[in-house]
């Protein structure tokens, strides 16, 4: 049967049919996409991190950060920056207010995290000891101390000063001076710049610029010197626990929302029906029956129960099947209960079904098998096109006498086989002639709380011009972990 | 003046929320441990067995946890105190307050149980002492032991503390000290975040109008009021 016949027989699924499909083959594709990152990143020496959980931090958080100092912009040649970028000393005498050594880092400080930080240890105060830490913005005047100028801030070592857009400051820290390391750093929860010394905040200040803003230091009276870290030492001031700190704050608020009480319970049974784990759902309903107090929770209205008990069993069934490798099985049960599904044998579940089937036979090493059971399945695939990229990372793993050590390695791996197992979950639930939109088949409730969560955040973010964290799962998740 | 505020239309929201990418892992770990911290130990183990998930903690002790927590519900206290010494001495040692609830509810159940020779003698000598250390432990040592003086206790003010919720509060105060003594947080991660997207939901509500969801049990985007 040809690809045009299959399309039009199963016209009426195949809108949802495509939509769940290509869900999971985008899934598949993010996969594939981060071990080859990660491959490229860490080299063959390296290899076995790749089955560890890829890197947490998502694309569009990574900033470039600053890492040195400006050297092409910086200072009207009053100062003089090391060759490692990192120190600026002043080697003449000064005469006025406008021949301050002040350089900018690099780039400006990211702004899409909790907090930026930096620190400067003051090699030599010299004669006067004006050094000064502070934020400036791009359009920066570079022969003045940082705080001088409208637009940006400085704490000044000789008078512990704080200056901000004039030249009087106003009472803030310490005088710091030879030997001492001073930080500055911004925190976007609270909209606050603020700045350490030896280790501890000494004052905080409102931001009340919006948009980027460069780390700065000055020198200003003859033999000053001081060297920069941007992060590539270890800090004096412990960062991590300022930001668990922060975090500590926000969630205080948070906890003092209400939400109804069985609200976790209701999502984790849902979760538990939506994916077809009914071992576990049947042992949560008969250990939160004898609970004490017994779960008030209400039945679900029939509606929305009916929908997620639909077929259990059989989701159960296949779930293990192919969790256990055994997708030729899976295939056979597909068969027998939904040939919709699997009708035409040119869809994207079948693809997913081919491929697993493939990939467990290199697993056990059936090497030839395997060879010839791509030359059989695949080929139909290789030529709808939209699947070349995959096949090519299945075929790919005959290439390595270590499959699992090479950067296709991820397909042995349990996630890809959940991939397989929750795409052909989903197109059973889809069969249900009660499901009315096809994302209900996709998404389970647990999923979609937490994708409105993340896109509230994201939102929240770029109205705020960018300032702020994401939500980390991954660092909520392990978070509280000790040892 | 109220500044106007940014509309998201619902299409324009359905968007961005299928370009969230949400680890399937990671909701496994979410459920997980809330099966764990909730003590649903038989469901943990379904669970690691058919979703490949590693609890994060020793799943043995959750029985062990559960028995404790089960005891002080039945009103078995001494039977709790024990198992709770059994499990790790140090948890009392280091909690004086949660030892002096424990004592404070075996008084309860003495009273409970009409023992009031045997719960006039354990206040004395257990309890008083401690109370000499503390002010709030008197305060509550007071109250508990005027129980006594009501013949009808089910009208009198303090007769809350017979009430199955002091029980409650009294086993959940002992769960928590277990978990905590095993390096794992006390509460569950899950009702957190839903605090957060209540929370985070009213953050942006205050520059957006957008599709929220207002009712967790079904997580229905709700069309923005423009």
């Amino acid at each position: 049967m040809d690809a045009s016949l299959t399309l039009s027989l199963s016209h009426t699924n195949s809108d949802t049919h495509d939509l769940i499909g290509s869900y999971f083959l985008q899934q598949w594709r993010l996969k594939s996409r981060a071990a080859a990152a990660k491959y490229e990143s860490v080299g063959v020496a390296g290899s076995q991190l790749l089955m560890e959980v890829e890197s947490e931090e998502s694309e569009e958080d990574k900033e470039e950060l600053p890492t040195e100092l400006d050297t092409l912009n910086s200072s009207g040649g009053f100062s003089i920056v090391g060759s490692n970028k990192l120190s600026v000393h002043y080697p003449n005498v000064n005469l006025h207010g406008h021949d301050v050594g002040v350089v900018q880092a690099n780039r400006p400080a990211p702004s899409k995290r909790l907090v930026y930080y930096f620190e400067m240890y003051v090699n030599n105060a010299g004669t006067k000891g004006q050094v000064a830490i502070g934020f400036t913005t791009s359009g920066f005047k570079l022969r003045r101390q940082p705080g001088w100028e409208s637009n940006s801030y400085g704490y000044h070592g000789d008078d512990g000063l704080l200056y901000r857009g004039q030249g009087k400051g106003e009472a803030f820290g310490p005088v710091y001076s030879t030997g001492d390391t001073v930080g500055g750093g911004i925190n976007y929860a609270s909209q606050e710049l603020f700045f350490t010394k030896n280790g501890a905040v000494v004052g905080t200040v409102f931001k009340d610029v919006k948009g980027p803003l460069f780390p700065t230091v000055a020198v200003h009276s003859q033999n000053e010197a001081v060297t920069i870290n941007f992060g590539k030492n270890p800090f004096v001031f412990d960062l991590k626990a300022y930001e668990a700190q922060e975090r500590a704050k926000q969630n205080s608020t948070i906890e003092k929302l209400s939400i109804p009480q069985d609200a976790s319970y209701g999502i984790v049974r849902s979760y538990l029906q939506h994916y077809g784990y009914e071992d576990t759902l049947r042992t949560f309903d008969v250990e939160s029956r004898s609970t004490l107090p017994p779960i008030s929770f209400v039945q679900e209205n029939g509606f929305t129960e009916d929908m997620n008990m639909y077929s259990l069993n059989q989701r159960k069934v296949l779930r293990q099947l192919i969790r256990s490798g055994q997708i030729g099985d899976a295939f056979g049960k597909l068969r027998e209960w939904y040939p919709q599904i699997v009708q035409g044998g040119a869809s994207a579940i079948c693809f997913l079904l081919h491929c697993q089937n493939f990939i467990e036979l290199v697993r056990v090493g059936k090497l030839e098998e395997a060879v010839l059971y791509g030359r059989t399945e695949f080929e139909k695939f290789y030529k709808l096109g939209d699947y070349d990229d995959l096949v090519k990372d299945c075929a790919a793993l005959l290439a390595y006498e270590q499959p699992q050590k090479s950067s296709v390695g991820y397909l042995l791996g349990d996630s890809q086989r959940e991939i397989v197992a929750d795409a052909v979950n989903a197109m059973v639930l889809s069969t249900n002639p009660s499901v009315k939109y096809s994302r209900e088949c996709l998404h389970s409730r647990l999923d979609r709380l937490l994708r409105q969560l993340s896109a509230c955040f994201l939102e929240k973010r770029a109205l705020n011009g960018d300032q702020g964290e994401a939500l980390h799962l991954h660092r909520i998740l392990n978070s509280g972990r000790k040892g | 003046m109220a500044t106007s505020k940014k509309v998201i239309t619902r299409e324009e929201w359905e968007k961005r929320l299928n370009d969230v990418k949400i680890r399937k892992e990671d909701m496994n770990r979410l459920v997980m441990n809330f099966l764990v911290t909730e003590g649903y130990v038989e469901a943990a183990e379904k669970f690691r067995k058919e979703s490949g998930t590693d609890p994060d903690i020793d799943l043995a002790t959750i029985t062990d946890r559960m028995a404790v927590k089960k005891a002080v519900q039945a009103g078995n206290v001494e039977d709790a105190i024990e198992k709770v010494n059994d499990l790790n001495p140090e948890i009392l040692d280091t909690n004086p307050q949660l030892f002096f609830h424990l004592q404070q509810q075996r008084l309860i159940e003495l009273i409970r149980n009409g023992k009031v020779e045997e719960a006039l003698e354990f206040a004395q000598e257990e309890l008083a002492p401690r109370g000499e250390e503390n002010q709030s432990f008197l305060e509550e040592l007071e109250k508990t032991v005027a129980l006594l003086a009501f013949e009808d206790v089910s009208n009198c003010p303090i007769g809350e503390l017979l009430d199955v919720s002091q029980r409650l509060k009294t086993a959940s105060e002992v769960n928590a000290a277990i978990l905590t003594s095993q390096s794992h947080e006390k509460d569950p991660k899950l009702p957190s975040l839903l605090k957060m997207l209540i929370w985070a939901q009213n953050q942006l509500g205050e520059k957006a109008v957008y599709p929220r969801i207002n009712d967790l049990s079904t997580a229905t985007l709700e069309d923005p009021a423009v």
